[in-house]
């Protein structure tokens, strides 16, 4: 779709709005659909029974149907996993609101469910491989998201050092880019290093979903293999959050975030964040002596130069719950870091005055309405545009060592090379989101996803430089078309399609005249287009046996920083870039059962198959420091992954998950060479293959006083070791490898008040064990936190 | 059912933390330097192309003959790239790469021949390293930037570690508004001889210049490494290339210097001399006007791109595949430089992808040069003879491009 035809579009569904407005008639009848427990039940079919009207609830089990004249209705619920309802309502001359309550379908489990499989449970039973956390349990711990994410199975985050530090997040062997995080459904790949997943506290979600292989339309991007959606807690209401943290390293957390909503519908929201660390950690090293080079080896000293701080604020101010807008949000994001850079990529080199620092300064705008023109026709709008830059400063001209010791240089110089480049990417994106539900087994949707890029660059060093000067712009927009069939509440199939489309533009320098000196440049515009699919489906072979397969043909358009390199990262560019596709292949199932009522066990199974083709790789220049991205490399990945759980009664649960990934790299002939590559069905080295979690909490009610509860908690981390090289290369003796890990990390919450005041501490790495997730990069020895946290709540 | 579950709980800590532990590496801190009993081991190192992983050392008696492979055998080397150098029979594998100081690891052979890690020290990541006297001497050169000044370290071979160290301000060296970029240094008598290039070095066209007709050789002392003068000539243009030795003695103590004539601006090539030889007679710190040696005319248009020295006055060159420019798969050469000769290699694969130009021995006659050759049908080691400039194949290596040939005696 082209910008054009987007804006169309957009003035479109502003102009339905001003007409809805005017045939006004009718009362509302809104009302929530809950389990007997008082859970939400997302996604729920409610239908008035011989009229048009159906629709299928929201994420928080909230429906609204506008526009009902007076009479006597039947209404039919039902949902996937839950016997389906009748209720009779009547509609005189006022607006009704009903609350629907609806039996779990598993009446096996009717009394004993394992802990921790409750809301998220929703987003679970869904025919795509996904994985939800139910962040809500994690609000008393000092995770970040991506510390979250690492316990989930198939899932791996690599860290690079302590807090705020670089790091990658790996679903079933793709990573990095090929995976796309949303924040509430939309992309968060424009917001800069001050907003990432390595630096936003847990307490800002509600729950954090994992697509694994198969991403489903509603997220709008254009992803590899597989997609993280953050969301947030949406429903109107009044809170509190407020949390700090402090700990080794002198680390302090905080995070607030409140909310307000006014009988009148008037909503504010704000969230803050922050969080600081010298990260002053041990690490043993090989520290050199500045004059000689000789080492000292296995040195034990900390870091010195790796201080990480960022503080970031979000505002939202809006209604809801209006007719012409069921949520209009205006808001700002505001936020900045700054992290010390103490070594390269490998910590035999060793900085003491280097930084980056960025910032994101995003004004957004939240947009929904139900029944747009039609009944059971739901749109969601989200736009924002980052105003923020990053840099890169190194302007100190020294040599240091692990000892913190330096010589000073005369003269202008950097510790690797002198640099204040500034990068602003001038990045927007605008999602929307249409739904549209046609009786009780058919609903359809319609997602636009457009992105742009404008990156303007300068370095006061270098202030005439033209060649900065020059266009580097991409323009995306991904189209998904879906449909849904609900067979039964047995069978649900979704199928849909995607449209990628990529525009650049940019320049390559050239010398008119082939004199010394001459330079001209010539601007070029490229486009390129493609269509991907996939389906996926579950069925119910028992009431607690669930299985579910699901495809994609996916695409990934390349990234600007693949296109335009950044001079910030050593990474050149490479306009070049055609999009990397796979071909994912998921299958699972899960069961749940319980023996003497007060035992319960799930079990979670998936098996998944990869094959992409012109993978993006990332490659070094001939007789360069930099790197850049070509698509090279076949790549095929089956996998499994499986989880057990099981829980006493509300007093204690545990569980086991694990993943075991083959990846091997398909690529029969290198560039340039005639004959089978040595590497070919190799294993892909540096990358992580067998790993998995344990974890198991004791829970402790009526501890000192009634409404107190105690719970201890232990989570072990297990990584198997893996090369860095390729494994069948080189003898076994000199084989470089990053190390198994064994992460012990133990907890405990009191919490006060039925959960108003929470005390936690935490010991991370209790044995005090050498961690590393990349090869010579070794993280946080051991550390201890405690955290206080307010909360109180209060559903309008 | 509570107790049963701690006391699983524990046992579970317990089994975990019993294999968490880890062994420490330890580097081999040992033997001085290898003994030579006439015996000599050739060392071959291959490049798989996987990020992070430089070469594989591979050790061997013989390269006439035979195969080689990367699969299961050869040392692993860490970093982006890695260049070697051997000096007082000592292997150094220099770490170069990611813009970090570069760590440097020196191997020796133990009695039986095998290749065994002496020691590890750190090092700047440079751009020149050459053997003087008992030293390594390692150049970084700025290429741009507001830094000018070029860091010379001395490192002594027996020991492994940086003895002296001595500044250069390129931009003053040059004196021409550009700055000077040292393509290799070379020991010529008692001094050392480095040839440099003039760059721009501005952050858009580092390595262009306004000056593409020139010759320059700045001659330092040693072991102070003060700059004595700078000799210029205007018949070709700078000696070597970027990181490619182009200055070479031979035996009678004179100097010859080669020139590809490849100055650039903005890429594009600007040199309008002929890609020649040059020479500096012995004890003298001028070019001798006398001699000139076009090869570019003698070759039929084609330009230098890097040198070895076999002997006698015999250079293998492999020149660009396409005349009169500075692009183009490479093809051998040899040229006499006493008889101002050239001659095409005969008997060489079809398609060079690449050769161990830079980094390659003689053979044990001095008649040969023992090189690398990469094809798109596979690696293998080549002699090539100066006299009669044949090829010959020797033994094959598999499971990565050759990167450099060494020897050692034991």
């Amino acid at each position: 779709m082209s910008t054009r035809k987007f804006l169309f579009f957009i003035s479109f569904l502003f102009f339905s709005i001003v007409l809805k407005a005017q045939q006004n008639q009718g009362f509302l009848v809104s009302g929530q659909v809950t389990e007997k427990s008082g859970q939400t039940i997302p996604f729920a079919t409610v239908i008035i029974d011989k009229t048009d009207l159906s629709m299928i609830s929201d994420e928080n089990g909230n429906f609204v149907f506008k526009n009902v004249k007076p009479g006597k209705y039947t209404l039919k619920i039902s949902a996937i996993g839950f016997s389906g309802q009748k209720k009779q309502i009547e509609v005189l001359d006022n607006n009704v609101t009903i609350s629907l309550q609806l039996d779990n379908e598993l009446q096996e489990l009717e009394s004993v469910t394992v802990i921790g499989r409750t809301a998220t449970d929703k987003v679970n039973k869904q025919a795509y491989s996904v994985t939800a956390i139910d962040a809500k349990k994690l609000h008393n711990t000092t995770l970040d998201l991506s510390h979250a994410l690492d316990r989930v199975s198939g899932v791996r985050v690599r860290e690079q050092g302590g807090v705020g530090s670089q790091s990658e997040l790996a679903i079933n062997g793709f990573s990095g880019n090929q995976i796309k995080v949303f924040i509430d459904g939309i992309p968060m790949d424009n917001f800069g290093s001050s907003f990432q997943l390595n630096n936003i506290p847990i307490n800002l979600a509600d729950r954090v979903e994992v697509y694994k292989g198969v991403v489903p339309i509603w997220l709008g991007g254009d992803a590899l293999g597989g997609a993280v959606n953050i969301v947030t807690n949406s429903k109107p209401r009044t809170y509190f959050d407020a949390s700090y943290s402090f700990g080794s390293f002198n680390t302090h957390k905080t995070a607030i975030n409140a909310g307000y909503t006014a009988k009148s519908g008037f909503t504010t929201e704000i969230n803050a964040f922050q969080n600081y660390s010298d990260n002053n950690y041990w690490v043993n090293v090989e520290a050199a002596d500045l004059k000689t080079g000789e080492y000292f080896p296995n040195a034990r000293v900390r870091r010195f130069h790796d201080t990480y701080h960022n503080e970031t604020v979000i505002v939202n101010v809006g209604i809801t719950g209006k007719k012409y807008a069921d949520k209009l949000l205006i808001g700002f994001t505001g936020g900045q870091n700054k992290a010390d850079i103490q070594t390269g990529a490998r910590m035999k080199a060793v900085f003491g005055s280097r930084y980056t620092q960025g910032n994101i300064l995003m004004p957004t705008i939240k947009y929904q309405v139900k029944d747009l023109f039609t009944k059971g026709l739901n749109v969601n709008l989200n736009a924002n545009y980052n105003f923020g830059e990053e840099q890169t400063v190194d302007t100190v001209y020294r040599k240091y060592n692990w000892f913190g010791d330096y010589i000073q240089y005369s003269g202008a110089g950097g510790e690797r090379s002198r640099t204040l480049m500034k990068l602003k990417d001038n990045n927007g994106i605008v999602n929307a989101n249409a739904t549209y539900s046609l009786g009780e087994r058919h609903s359809f949707m319609l997602n636009n996803t457009f992105t742009t890029f404008d990156r303007k660059q300068e370095d006061e060093l270098v202030p005439e430089s033209i060649a900065y000067q020059q266009p580097r712009k991409t323009q995306k927009n991904i189209l998904g078309l879906g449909y849904k069939f609900d067979y039964n509440k047995k069978w649900s199939t979704s199928v849909f399609l995607k449209n990628y489309d990529l525009f650049t533009k940019y320049s390559r320098s050239y010398n008119p005249s082939g004199n010394a000196g001459d330079i001209a440049y010539q601007i070029f515009e490229d486009k390129t287009s493609t269509l991907g699919y996939g389906a996926a489906s579950s069925y119910y072979l028992r009431e607690n046996l669930q299985i579910k397969a699901s495809f994609e043909k996916s695409y990934r358009l390349p990234g600007s920083r693949e296109l335009f390199g950044n001079p910030n990262e050593n990474v050149a560019p490479n306009i070049d870039l055609k999009p990397e596709t796979s071909y994912n292949y998921n299958l699972g199932a899960s069961y749940q059962t319980s023996f003497n009522k007060v035992n319960a066990l799930a079990f979670d199974v998936n098996f998944m198959y990869r094959d992409a083709r012109d993978f993006i790789r990332n490659t070094l220049f001939t007789n360069q420091v930099d790197s850049y991205s070509v698509n090279l490399g076949k790549m095929t990945n089956y996998g499994v992954d499986g989880e057990i759980r099981y829980s006493y009664r509300k007093r204690f649960t545990s569980g086991i998950n694990l993943t075991y990934q083959n990846l091997r790299n398909m690529t029969k002939y290198e560039p340039g060479e005639n004959f089978v590559s040595w590497f070919y069905k190799d294993r892909i080295p540096n990358i992580p293959y067998m790993y998995g979690n344990v974890d198991a909490t004791v829970f402790f009610n009526d501890v000192f006083k009634k409404g107190n509860n105690l719970s201890v908690g232990y989570n072990l981390l297990y990584v198997h070791t893996y090369y860095l090289s390729w494994p069948s290369m080189g003898s076994k003796d000199s084989k470089l490898e990053i190390p198994q890990q064994f992460n012990h990390d133990l907890n405990a919450v009191y919490t006060l008040a039925d959960g108003k005041y929470n005390i936690a501490f935490e010991c991370k790495n209790l044995f005090d064990n050498k961690l590393y997730d990349n090869f010579s990069l070794q993280k946080p020895s051991r550390a201890f936190y405690i955290k206080f946290r307010y909360f109180f709540s209060k559903s309008n | 059912m509570k107790k049963g579950n701690k006391l699983a709980l524990f046992a579970a800590f317990i089994a975990f933390t019993t294999f968490s532990c880890s062994s420490d590496d330890n580097s081999g801190n040992g033997t001085g330097g290898g003994e030579d009993t006439g015996k000599t081991k050739y060392i071959i190192t291959a490049t798989t192309g996987a990020v992070g992983i430089a070469d594989y050392l591979l050790t061997t008696d013989d390269v006439s003959t035979g195969t080689i492979s990367t699969i299961g055998n050869g040392i692993e080397q860490d970093g982006t790239y890695r260049y070697y150098i051997t000096a007082q029979n000592n292997f150094f594998s220099l770490l170069y790469g990611q813009g970090n100081p570069g760590a440097v690891t020196t191997y020796n052979l133990t009695s039986e021949g095998k290749l065994q890690k002496k020691s590890d020290f750190q090092a700047e990541t440079v751009h020149v390293f050459a053997a003087v006297n008992k030293d390594i001497l390692t150049v970084k050169v700025p290429r741009s930037g507001a830094a000018s000044i070029a860091m010379m370290y001395k490192i002594d071979a027996e020991k492994s570690l940086i003895t002296g160290e001595a500044q250069q301000d390129t931009k003053k060296l040059a004196g021409n508004g550009e700055r000077a970029f040292f393509t290799w240094a070379t020991q010529v008598g008692d001094k050392v001889f480095m040839p440099y290039m003039s760059i721009k070095g501005d952050g858009l066209d580092n390595f262009g210049t306004a000056n593409p007709d020139s010759t320059w050789v700045a001659v330092y002392n040693y072991p102070e490494l003060k700059l004595e003068k700078v000799i210029k000539d205007n018949r070709t243009s700078y000696l070597g290339a970027y990181f490619t030795n182009g200055l070479f003695q031979d035996e009678n103590g004179d100097a010859y210097g080669f020139s590809g004539a490849i100055a650039t601006s903005n890429a594009t090539l600007t040199s309008t001399k002929p890609s020649a030889v040059v020479k500096i007679k012995k004890g003298t710190t001028e070019f001798d006007k006398s001699y000139f040696f076009n090869v570019q005319e003698k070759s039929g248009g084609y330009k230098i791109s890097s040198t070895t020295y076999i002997s006698k006055g015999k250079f293998l060159l492999l020149m660009y595949g396409n005349a009169g420019k500075n692009n183009g798969a490479v093809k051998m050469a040899i040229a006499d430089v006493y008889n101002q000769t050239f001659t095409w290699v005969t008997n060489a694969p079809e398609t060079l992808t690449s050769v161990t130009s830079r980094y390659n021995i003689t053979s044990e006659d001095g008649n040969s040069a023992i090189v690398g050759i990469n094809t798109p049908e596979g690696s293998w080691i080549y002699s090539i003879n100066g006299t009669t400039a044949v090829a010959t194949k020797g033994m094959k290596v598999e499971g990565g491009q050759i990167t450099a040939i060494q020897k050692l005696k034991y």
